[in-house]
């Protein structure tokens, strides 16, 4: 039945080469950890795409019950981790993932940078790669305000107030991430927007890019 | 394949009508031991991820994520904390050089540089030699970044005061009538300012919740104050107000 | 290509969606579970709110309404609730909920000309008889919810509005 719903797609848009290109590409030796352990350095990336997924997933799930309100951002968060039934886990996969995917992102660059993986012809991937790193680091600075809690309020006024501290654009910046002059119920209704809608979408324009670089280059050679 | 004339198409499309029999590449003659993605090498890959999602799912049952009272911005006796990976920077703007007039330097010019010099890895490091060992500025440089963020995180977890940041954000759940003869008389006093519109406590005053005080006892405190922070005769009113004050606060208690 | 390869490539595509699937299972099912919670979370129960004095009542319904506290999720408020409330023949009270069984509009009472004493939504012209059953041929297919209901001190106290059999 799969099958012949399979050949029905493919007779008409030919899908296998499409996934064929992917499935059946070489993964040489010495990246395998079954050949030589010491190619476990070669997980971070893969671990750092698979907590991104949970990520990406739980906090989809997160905003079935999220309110960006500054009257019941915290009680809505307090009511999903307490009254929801696995809501502790939901919201601990997503506030322990977003600290993991830092430590394993960091990794993942050391490896890169140690190995000198990102010489030419790699030197575009490596930029791409950076700024997926200033990206989750967005994300984590607009998230950290979400729950709107005390941490929450006064970690993101110093924050602010350390982009307030550039010149010329500085003020201007306070005023456009804080959206007035207070960190109040117009910061938090942005940072959500920030933090769900803009800098996923940059993020998942990156990964992209840097996925397709690795497939295309193939994974530098061995040392 | 077909190719150039006598080529088939499926209906009016581009999509050729002849199919390529569907033959995995064949790795086992190429040098050393390649092996295809899938299956072979994503298995390993899932096996490590689905260990790794164990131990990410304990963490998050053994850990319960941190939740503080709610958001209160009058509350000015409160030590923020970012979130660990931004100690490093926090910690940077606490020195003398990178703080006050110096403020530029902790803020724009030293992460502007390193994290500059990071994203331009490729372009300033262009020799063709990949051993770390073989390119030591490269090397040194990153080791010393490395370094400095470490030291920079440790300092900020030393010099942070836990105790206090264990106690200053907890969820405090107490009930109490509003309605009270004694919460009015707090209210009316002078009270409020330092140990808060809930009782909770504040900049300048503790908690007043489960003090575990007779009411004689709060009564002395009210009238010949408490070094350090509360003065005596804070409490102006009758002895009848006082004494109502007093069992207010006795009878509140945690819940 | 020997036949020992395939049964190798096909042992390690079962183990490599064995895993997978874990893998998938571990990540969606706290989530899934987590999407699934009002589902399975049990109604609440309401508390019996007085509504009014039984000496207000007569055989003739007639509307009343009073003030809940509801709780819907974090959010709590009072909510202002409407009931159609009658003696019946054998003393019994009778409280009716106002909402018709058809898309949820108000019913109200005698207010249709050509159907005197029947329960009247005006949305799409539902009738009910006096006990609340639906009228066949019209619109509902259900009949009105009646609140649980008690009588203390003299006074009426309305719960729940629970629906009943189709007729």
């Amino acid at each position: 039945m799969l099958q012949k719903i399979y050949d029905w797609v493919d007779e008409r848009l030919d899908i296998t080469p499409l996934w064929r290109d992917v499935a059946d590409h070489e993964v040489p030796e010495h990246v395998n950890p079954a050949h030589h352990f010491s190619a476990f350095v070669y997980c971070f990336g893969g671990l750092t795409f698979f907590i991104t997924v949970i990520q990406i997933l739980s906090g989809m799930f997160l905003t079935m019950y999220y309110v960006p309100d500054i009257v019941n951002a915290w009680e809505s968060v307090y009511y999903l981790q307490n009254e929801v039934a696995f809501g502790v886990i939901v919201r601990g996969m997503h506030h322990w993932g977003a600290s993991l995917v830092i430590v394993m992102m960091f990794l993942h660059t050391l490896r890169v940078f140690f190995q000198g993986a990102y010489k030419k012809p790699r030197e575009l991937n490596w930029v791409v790669g950076v700024l997926i790193f200033f990206v989750m680091l967005g994300l984590g600075f607009t998230g950290y305000l979400l729950p709107w809690d005390m941490k929450a309020l006064f970690a993101t006024k110093v924050g602010i107030e350390i982009a307030m501290t550039i010149p010329v654009v500085g003020p201007i910046a306070k005023t456009f991430l804080a959206g007035g002059e207070i960190i109040g119920a117009q910061t938090l209704t942005r940072f959500f927007a920030i933090h769900v809608f803009f800098l996923p979408a940059a993020l998942l324009g990156l990964m992209g890019a840097h996925f397709l670089m690795i497939r295309k280059q193939g994974i530098s050679g061995p040392l | 394949m077909h190719r150039g004339k006598g080529m088939k198409f499926v209906g009016d499309s581009r999509v050729p009508a002849e199919r390529k029999p569907n033959i995995p590449k064949d790795y086992s003659e190429f040098p050393g031991k390649t092996e295809a993605f899938w299956p072979n090498f994503l298995l390993k890959e899932w096996m490590v991820g689905a260990v790794f999602l164990i131990g990410y799912l304990v963490l998050t049952i053994v850990h319960e994520s941190p939740l503080e009272k709610k958001a209160d911005p009058t509350d000015a006796g409160y030590i923020p904390l970012p979130d660990w990976y931004f100690l490093f920077l926090y910690q940077l703007l606490k020195y003398k050089y990178a703080a006050g007039d110096y403020v530029l330097i902790g803020t724009v010019i030293i992460p502007g540089l390193a994290f500059g010099a990071l994203m331009l890895a490729p372009f300033l490091d262009t020799g063709l030699e990949r051993r770390p060992s073989k390119r030591p500025i490269a090397t040194g440089l990153m080791l010393l970044g490395l370094i400095s963020v470490t030291y920079l995180t440790w300092e900020s977890v030393v010099t942070h005061d836990w105790e206090k940041a264990k106690t200053q954000g907890k969820i405090v759940d107490v009930s109490f009538d509003q309605n009270d003869p004694g919460y009015q008389i707090y209210q009316k006093q002078s009270c409020v300012g330092c140990h808060g519109n809930t009782l909770t406590g504040g900049a300048s005053g503790p908690s007043l919740i489960g003090t575990g005080l007779k009411p004689e006892e709060i009564m002395k405190i009210a009238k010949e104050g408490k070094p350090p922070g509360m003065p005596p005769n804070a409490f102006k009113g009758s002895d009848e107000e006082l004494k109502q004050l007093a069992e207010f606060i006795s009878k509140l208690e945690k819940k | 290509m020997s036949k020992e390869d395939i049964s190798r490539r096909q042992f390690l595509n079962y183990t490599l969606t064995g895993v997978g699937g874990f893998m998938a299972a571990g990540m969606l099912m706290p989530m899934v579970r987590f999407a699934l919670d009002p589902i399975l979370k049990e109604g609440s129960d309401q508390k019996l709110v007085a509504v009014t004095s039984i000496e207000e009542l007569s055989n003739e319904p007639k509307r009343f309404d009073f003030k809940i506290k509801q709780k819907d999720g974090w959010y709590e408020s009072d909510v202002t609730q409407s009931a159609w409330v009658y003696k019946a023949k054998n003393g019994d009270i009778i409280a009716l909920s106002p909402i018709c069984k058809h898309l949820g509009c108000t019913v109200d009472w005698n207010t249709d000309p050509s159907h005197p004493n029947q329960f009247f939504c005006p949305c799409h012209l539902g009738r009910y008889t006096k006990d609340g059953t639906n009228v066949k041929g019209t619109a509902p297919l259900a009949p009105l919810d009646v609140y649980d209901s008690q009588v203390k001190d003299g006074k009426l106290y309305l719960g729940k509005a629970k629906p009943r059999k189709g007729a």
